[in-house]
């Protein structure tokens, strides 16, 4: 497969406790051709991220989660590995954005999201990291 | 006490809330962020605090634990920050402040529900900008102290009754251990009894004084309000007075005395009609996660028809055609219901 670079899908990890806005974002981006793994907590989050020996492009996580909260997850991501990537989405109503942003996430966006928008982020995310 | 600062005490236990909790404390306890450990008196809040400390990087640094609900709100505040000399009156030296104490180790702010709203403010100052300064004093002192609280509150409840900070929450709930009560998890009651009866009596090393099974069945119907340090007081009395029956039979009565009266003090926090019905026949909730308007829907509609049913078939003994009738129902739904909602027959003498 080395040198189809045309066909080299970006690899994502989702965390979100939510089980629609995981399917739906998980849907999302496996149609637009990237390889996505998603959990539906912090703990399995960080045991995927970790387990996983070629990494992530990239994180998207929730904030707001039971146990092991976004805001942690994202600490302990940049913390092992500062170069990837990791927006935060945050629920309507909650507000631990500030959180987030001093924990490094490089993105914060609040629900509802726009797909196409958040991919646009991606992309540029994953460009500025080349 | 000395021991207790070599090791950590061990978590017993095989339910999936301790092997969840056993499981996260190994995965944050390098991290150093603040975490929240929740649940009932005696459930092992403080135990759990321990654990995080000896498995993290900061072991044989200073572990410091105050208590927040046992000290009024001055005194907290200058045990948590210090105070120099002539601060207030009484203050006839200075001294250092727990946040000071605990420099470079762990702060355990135990009852942080019990805080005060303006020690709250301050509190939530000094874990954003990592300073604080004593009493009388306007020097900003670093602070590198890993927070861990523990409460028996529920704190979104307080959040909403305004008792409690919203940022503050946020800010401590980075992560959240949350240990259930002890009637929820039953099955740890005859693996503690068997580490407790060892631990406290070289009598029972040997297995063959450990009590009937029937015994230990009846303590996992127990409600524990006073969780496993009420285990341990249990099993003490029993070591002492050498009667297992005598004892377990004493619990049990009382337990249904209590299920008479609606006063019973674990569930006074809450309204009463919701608190019966978390506790209702199909199983309590396991925690606040799966709590949802739904489910209590469910659980009240089940409730209030049982108690119509039963209410009518009293009074038609058990008639149940007449019942159907009454109730217009079918009489195959109020079969169906009979056996659904569990209603039985009262015992004729
Ligand atoms: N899973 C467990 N395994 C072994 N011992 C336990 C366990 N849970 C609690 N204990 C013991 O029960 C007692 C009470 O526990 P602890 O003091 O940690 O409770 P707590 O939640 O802090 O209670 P409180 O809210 O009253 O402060 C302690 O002696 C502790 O060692
Ligand atoms: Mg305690």
């Amino acid at each position: 497969m080395e040198g189809v670079e045309m066909n080299k899908s970006y690899k994502l990890l989702i965390i979100d406790d939510n089980k629609e806005t995981l399917s739906m974002l998980h849907a999302f981006f496996s149609k637009k051709n990237y390889e996505v793994v998603s959990s539906l907590s912090g703990l399995d989050g960080l045991k995927l991220f970790e387990s996983e020996k070629k990494g992530f492009d990239l994180v998207i996580t929730d904030l707001v989660m039971p146990n092991i909260s976004g805001v942690a997850v994202i600490s302990i991501i940049k913390k092992k590995n500062p170069d990837t990537p990791v927006i935060a989405i945050t629920g309507w109503g909650e507000h631990p954005e500030a959180l987030a942003s001093e924990a490094k996430a490089d993105l914060i966006l609040s629900k509802p999201l726009q797909l196409d928008e958040l991919e646009v982020s991606i992309l540029d995310l994953l460009s500025i990291k080349k | 006490m000395e021991k207790d600062k070599q090791t950590a005490p061990t978590i017993i236990g095989l339910s999936p809330n301790v092997v969840k909790t056993k499981e996260l404390i190994n995965h944050v306890a390098d991290t150093g962020l603040n975490i929240i450990i929740c649940g009932e008196s005696g459930v092992g809040k403080e135990v759990v605090a321990q654990n995080l400390y000896h498995r993290s990087p900061r072991k044989g640094k200073p572990f410091v634990k105050i208590n927040c609900a046992a000290l009024p709100e001055g005194l907290l505040e200058s045990e948590l920050f210090g105070f120099e000399q002539g601060a207030f009156t009484g203050a006839e030296r200075r001294k250092r402040g727990k946040f000071e104490l605990a420099h470079g180790g762990v702060l355990l702010l135990d009852e942080i529900g019990d805080m005060s709203l303006s020690l709250q403010a301050k509190l939530l100052h000094v874990l954003q900008s990592g300073e604080f300064s004593r009493l009388g004093s306007e020097k900003e002192l670093k602070t590198d102290t890993w927070i861990l609280a523990a409460t028996n509150h529920e704190l979104e409840e307080d959040i909403k009754n305004e008792k409690f900070r919203e940022d503050l929450y946020y800010r401590l709930n980075i992560i959240k251990i949350y240990l259930s009560p002890l009637r929820e998890r039953p099955e740890d009651i005859p693996v503690l009894i068997d580490y407790y009866l060892k631990k406290y009596s070289p009598r029972f090393r040997n297995n063959s004084l450990n009590p009937d099974y029937s015994l230990i069945e009846k303590l996992q119907e127990y409600h524990w309000p006073g969780n496993v340090r009420e285990l341990q007081n249990v099993l003490k009395r029993i070591l002492v007075l050498g009667n297992w029956e005598e004892i377990v039979d004493e619990l049990t009565r009382s337990t249904y005395a209590k299920n008479d009266s609606t006063s019973d003090k674990a569930s006074s926090k809450e309204p009463s009609v919701v608190s019966d019905i978390l506790n209702s026949a199909d199983g309590p909730l396991q925690n606040l996660e799966s709590f949802s308007l739904k489910d209590i829907k469910r659980r009240a509609l089940n409730r209030v028809e049982k108690e119509a049913i039963s209410y009518v078939l009293d009074r038609t003994d058990w008639n149940r055609s007449k019942a159907a009738k009454i109730l217009k129902i079918s009489y195959k739904t109020l079969l169906y219901k009979i056996s659904d909602l569990k209603i039985v027959p009262p015992k004729k003498f």
